[in-house]
């Protein structure tokens, strides 16, 4: 199997449409992205990027197109991706636990009589350390600050053990600290040769995030290296002339 | 006396009648209570309404047909499958209304229900004659009429629901919690979704006939919303809402018995008063808790006032009724207050008075830039000289970064404010290799050149190069520069912006 899954790159996604209504989120996208990359995924609000992340895990079904992971159909392909949702979409009042959440991340490997093994706890333990929220592990996920709650959903991902990892803006409203921290963990996923795909809203700091950028609104505008892909009237097409973007990241990438 | 008070409890348990409205009260309130925990997740309390109104119309067709087609009267297996097959068709209607109009749920719900409803109540009042169902019976229930029919309705629907939810827990937590991730992993949502309302649909079936239709959507919600206070882990909320829904139904019967009341509306009223109880005392989400946490609650605006009032006396210890002076009108817990940044690490108080710690003297520059920035805001679209202070003190208070830095923009980053005071630069917000301009930093400050821009080549800096931003020229235009080798640079603003270094840290605080 996992031969096999050498030759296939980790996501293709092939001349995908998702609607909702009559007006496409996402209209005719192409990807392929290479097993092993960090590839960040920018847009501005409402440019479909969650949506996106949605067809990849399975969760919306496409008007058209194909998406597969490892070579395997989306809708077919179990447990094979992990994800860490967008903030605003996680009920934080829910009555549920860190140490809970991640265990979430095992679900997908626990016969539905059994309960979760040694095995399970284990990985579940490893994950909550990996991101260092192991003190935190009886605490209710609402009673977390926003790093923290990020780090959670973090671990979860990993305690799935999956080859590709999806992230909904895991850096919007945590400190600096919290995004090295978050980077860190994103950085051993990489090097242990998993596949990253990161929603991002912050241009200044994409180029030197990841390796490979996605720049979407509806349509797909630009994959590739992120020299190419942050390119002035490219970026002022997409995003409509809102200049401090623009500002930011000249400021940011002639310092470089 | 205590004779009386006991006989007041044993009494009622020597009659049949109260055993079994017990009994029967007791298995409805287990398996609606657990049930309902993941209806309120959910959030589909209104779905628990709507099934039990829908339920009568399947009741009276049950019972028609069994009557026209067999001649039986009430047979009960008949009229709990016409109540199945009720609430399957609305809540069929209802996903199918809200998907084909633009209609939402809510209203979806509410067309549905009220029409399904309607339906049963004309069928029954059509065929008074045949079929002798009291309408009473249904809307406020009887508990203390209990039929041994409907202790094995009850039972059996209880087994088959509670073992689903034991069997599939983690199904319906995570469907739940998250779908999108339920999805991925391939839990098949649509189907948990259906075996969830079909468990709420035999739930509300088993209990109407004791609570009533208008009572049994309590029985599902309110004892799991009160375990939902005091619970942060599903498994433990169902167990404890499971607890409130029979204490709710043996407080309510004793209720019923020594007040001659109702039975259905005795359970309720005992229910919503224990969740009303805990909503009070809930040591974490109660509102007791919630304005004792307020109440401890150091108001921001306070702390930023006293930071402003300390930094200004430039490092000498400012005595409290100095403090207390400056903050005058808010001084209310003052002591309290300075007490908590002290243990914030904020400030030290001493005989003399109040000094920053350098925590402090970062929070208190944060401020204080805010507010200059503000004061040389309002200065620069027109405000009066005199009423500069006021607003500004006011104003100072909305410090985020992004706010601040628009200021700072918008102004030309200057250096000093209207009454030439000079603004901090905004080192709280610095990380250590972060990249700035020149222009953006402040005295003290240690950094080393990245890039120029070409107008800069001039002035004789290389990239590379580490320097110490030194005093401001006198004249407060301008920035002077040491390098690490001890030669000294002027630059003027136009060269400060254009020149980026990668900031390290102030000297004070390496
Ligand atoms: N479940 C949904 N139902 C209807 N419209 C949706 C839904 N999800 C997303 N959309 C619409 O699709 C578009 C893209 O949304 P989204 O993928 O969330 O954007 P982004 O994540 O880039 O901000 C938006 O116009 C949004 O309103
Ligand atoms: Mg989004």
């Amino acid at each position: 199997m996992a031969a096999e899954r050498v030759n296939h790159p980790a996501i293709d996604v092939e001349n995908l449409t998702v609607s909702f209504g009559s007006k496409p989120a996402l209209l005719d996208v192409s990807i392929t992205i290479e097993a092993g990359l960090a590839v960040g995924v920018i847009g501005p609000n409402g440019a479909g990027k969650s949506t996106l992340i949605k067809a990849i895990l399975g969760f919306v079904k496409p008007d058209f197109g194909k998406v597969r992971i490892l070579g395997i159909p989306a809708d077919q392909a179990r447990g094979l991706v992990a994800y860490v949702p967008q903030r605003g979409a996680v009920d934080w009042d829910y009555p549920i636990t860190v140490e809970e959440v991640a265990m979430m991340g095992r679900y997908g490997h626990i016969p539905w009589w059994k309960d979760p093994g040694l095995e399970d706890k284990e990985q579940v333990q490893n994950a909550l350390k990996m991101v260092r929220m192991s003190e935190f592990r009886h605490r209710q996920i609402g009673r977390l600050s926003g790093g923290q709650q990020q780090r959670v959903f973090m671990a979860r991902a990993l305690a799935q053990g999956a080859d590709v990892l999806l992230l909904d803006e895991p850096f919007a409203g945590v400190d600096a600290a919290t995004e090295r921290a978050i980077l860190d963990v994103l950085d051993r996923a990489k090097r242990a040769g998993r596949t990253l795909v990161v929603v991002h809203h912050d241009l200044a700091t994409a180029a030197e995030y990841f390796d490979f950028l996605i720049l979407i609104k509806q349509r797909l505008f630009a994959y590739g290296r992120p020299e190419l892909v942050l390119n002035p009237e490219l970026l002022s097409e997409v995003y409509e002339g809102r200049l401090r973007v623009f500002a930011d990241l000249s400021g940011a990438r002639a310092s470089r | 006396m205590i004779e009386l008070v006991a006989n007041a409890f044993i009494e009622p348990l020597r009659q049949t009648f109260f055993q079994k409205a017990l009994i029967g009260g007791s298995i409805a309130a287990v398996v609606c209570s657990v049930v309902g925990c993941l209806v309120i997740l959910r959030r589909m309390a209104f779905l628990g309404d709507a099934l039990s109104h829908a339920m009568i119309a399947g009741v009276a067709g049950g019972y028609l047909f069994m009557k026209v087609l067999f001649d039986i009267e009430a047979h009960a297996p008949a009229m709990l499958v016409g109540s199945l097959i009720a609430t399957v068709i609305t809540v069929t209607s209802i996903g199918f209304v809200s998907r084909v109009s633009r209609l939402k749920d809510d209203t979806a719900i509410g067309i549905m229900y009220t029409g399904v409803f309607a339906a049963g109540v004309v069928l029954v009042s059509i065929f008074r004659n045949y079929i002798h169902i009291d309408l009473m019976h249904f809307i406020m229930g009887d508990v203390l009429g209990v039929a041994d029919h409907d202790l094995w309705a009850a039972g059996l629907a209880a087994s088959v629901v509670l073992s689903t939810i034991i069997l599939f827990f983690r199904q319906f937590q995570l469907t739940s919690f998250d779908p999108v991730m339920a999805a991925a992993i391939g839990m098949p949502v649509v189907a948990i979704e259906y075996a969830l309302t079909t468990c709420v649909s035999l739930v509300v079936v088993s209990a109407v006939s004791m609570v009533g239709v208008i009572l049994v959507v309590g029985l599902l919600i309110t004892p799991a919303a009160t375990a939902y206070l005091l619970s942060d882990r599903l498994d433990r909320m169902m167990a404890l809402s499971a607890v409130f829904g029979v204490s709710s139904v043996v407080g309510g019967l004793y209720l019923c018995m020594w007040l001659d009341s109702s039975g259905g509306g005795a359970i309720m009223l005992f229910c919503t008063f224990q969740f009303l109880v805990v909503l009070v005392i809930a040591p974490r989400y109660g509102l007791l808790a919630r304005w004792l946490r307020l109440r401890r609650m150091v108001p921001q605006q306070l702390i930023e006032d006293i930071l402003g009032a300390v930094v200004r006396g430039e490092g000498a210890p400012l005595p409290l009724d100095k403090v207390a002076a400056f903050v005058q009108g808010e001084a209310r817990g003052l002591g309290r207050v300075v007490g908590a940044m002290e243990r914030d690490g904020l400030l030290h108080s001493t005989p003399e008075g109040l000094t920053l710690t350098p925590a402090g003297v970062r929070e208190a520059g944060r401020v204080l830039r805010a507010h200059r920035l503000w004061e040389t805001y309002l200065q620069h679209v027109g405000m009066p000289p005199n009423e500069l202070h006021k607003k500004a003190h006011a104003l100072e208070h909305v410090h985020d970064e992004e706010s601040v830095e628009y200021l700072d923009d918008l102004l030309g980053r200057p250096r000093l404010d209207p009454h030439d005071a000079l603004i901090p630069d905004d080192y709280a917000a610095f990380a250590p290799d972060s990249v700035r301009s020149i222009s953006m930093l402040r005295k003290g400050a240690r950094a080393v050149i990245e890039s120029m821009d070409p107008q800069a080549t001039s002035v004789g800096l290389a990239v590379g190069d580490e320097i110490t931003i030194g005093p401001a020229s006198d004249d407060d235009t301008g920035w002077n520069v040491t390098r690490s080798d001890g030669a000294e640079f002027s630059l003027d603003h136009r060269a400060a912006d254009a020149i980026r270094v990668r900031f390290k840290s102030y000297k004070d605080d390496a």
